[in-house]
């Protein structure tokens, strides 16, 4: 897509010969641009193509198309098909103020300690952020076979704890279905004021 | 020190060691300056002496009562292999006065939990009568059951109880 400003060298606009003869052929099952109306795209598809290359802004909008401003359009589209809301709406990841390496880690100790101790004290955010992946460890252990272990040893950080989570977790829950932390909130710590929490092994 | 029994629900006391009661008395328990409220942290160092324990009420009363300290969560809260481990045990204390008033059956024990954080339980009951001097010692601390010690001694449902945790404190300080 830079190819076609490059062309651009000694006219003072674009015309639209060097812009065809640089770009790829038009094809109409192009997939990187949806251009919500069809009737636009046969008229300046080529102008299209090299805004989407600026900026990931809708190029539509740049355009100046007033009809298309309804929420459907109100989404950026990047160019490999994908839809990028500005909003948090539905998201359900919690970040932890980490990048998602780190955060895997952190949670990775978190169910280590929770497994090895049987009860920590964090933060209520942490804690509640370590429930799905504790929930998922020892679901592992009640299975049992060889490939829940790998997959459980790829986890834990100590593969002593992984073979006595497998040896005892069948006699512990294997009545309960589910739930097998709970969440008991405290004081705040008294550093920063950070929501305390107990997570503990039902 | 609350009346209500919520915390030792959400605890989980009621139902490791006791079972679910209507608070009859008040109890309050100091470790120094601090107060033990219920699921409070108290560190094993502070823990190491008796606390001390007063019983609130009309001191001409005549009802004595029977304080029991132990620790479900032995050796570890994963693995509470010797539930319930017995720390103290105090028989024959008057209404309104501190635990020393009454005869110490059990000496005291200070929390020294090897790993995790362990939840004490300081459970009191009602006596009906005085302790003649009948009541058999438990063999060893670990595997204490506090529901039968209450059987075999007549002393039925407790009338108060408070829990703290404790953690084992990092040895020496990093260099």
């Amino acid at each position: 897509m830079a190819m076609a400003i490059t062309t651009d060298s000694g006219s003072s606009g674009w015309s639209m010969l060097s812009l065809k003869s640089a770009l790829p052929p038009v094809t109409s099952t192009a997939s990187s641009i949806k251009l919500p109306c069809r009737r636009r795209s046969t008229k300046c598809p080529q102008l299209v193509r090299s805004f989407s290359a600026l900026s990931p802004v809708n190029p539509v909008h740049s355009l100046g198309f007033s009809d298309l401003n309804s929420f459907e359009h109100n989404f950026t589209i990047i160019d490999n098909g994908y839809r990028f809301y500005a909003m948090r709406h539905g998201r359900r990841v919690p970040k932890l103020n980490r990048p998602p390496d780190q955060r895997r880690a952190l949670l990775r100790g978190l169910t280590t300690q929770l497994l090895k101790y049987g009860r920590i004290k964090t933060t209520r955010a942490r804690a509640s952020a370590m429930r799905k992946y504790v929930d998922k460890m020892i679901t592992l252990a009640k299975d049992g076979s060889l490939h829940k272990r790998r997959q459980a040893l790829g986890f834990i950080y100590e593969k002593q704890i992984v073979h006595a989570l497998f040896a005892e977790v069948p006699d512990r829950y294997g009545d309960r279905n589910g739930g097998y932390t709970r969440i008991i909130r405290t004081l705040p710590r008294r550093g920063d004021n950070a929501p305390m929490a107990y997570i503990e092994l039902v | 020190m609350a009346r209500s029994v919520e915390p030792l629900v959400v605890g989980r006391v009621i139902g490791d060691v006791l079972d679910m009661f209507t608070p009859a008395a008040e109890l309050t328990v100091h470790y120094g300056a601090k107060q033990v409220h219920n699921g409070c942290d108290i560190k094993p160092s502070s823990a190491a002496d008796k606390p001390h324990v007063r019983i609130l009420g009309p001191l001409v009363s005549s009802s004595l009562y029977t304080l029991v300290m132990v620790d479900p969560d032995a050796p570890s809260p994963s693995e509470p292999r010797l539930r319930e481990w017995l720390h103290w045990i105090v028989v024959d204390i008057p209404e309104g006065h501190e635990a020393t008033e009454g005869r110490e059956m059990v000496p005291y024990m200070g929390p020294q939990p090897p790993t995790g954080i362990h939840r004490y339980v300081l459970v009191l009951f009602k006596q009906e009568r005085a302790t003649e001097g009948g009541c058999q010692l438990p063999d060893g601390r670990a595997n204490f059951s506090t529901r039968q010690f209450a059987a075999q001694n007549s002393l039925g449902l407790p009338v108060a109880a408070v829990y703290f945790n404790s953690q084992k404190e990092p040895a020496v300080k990093k260099r």
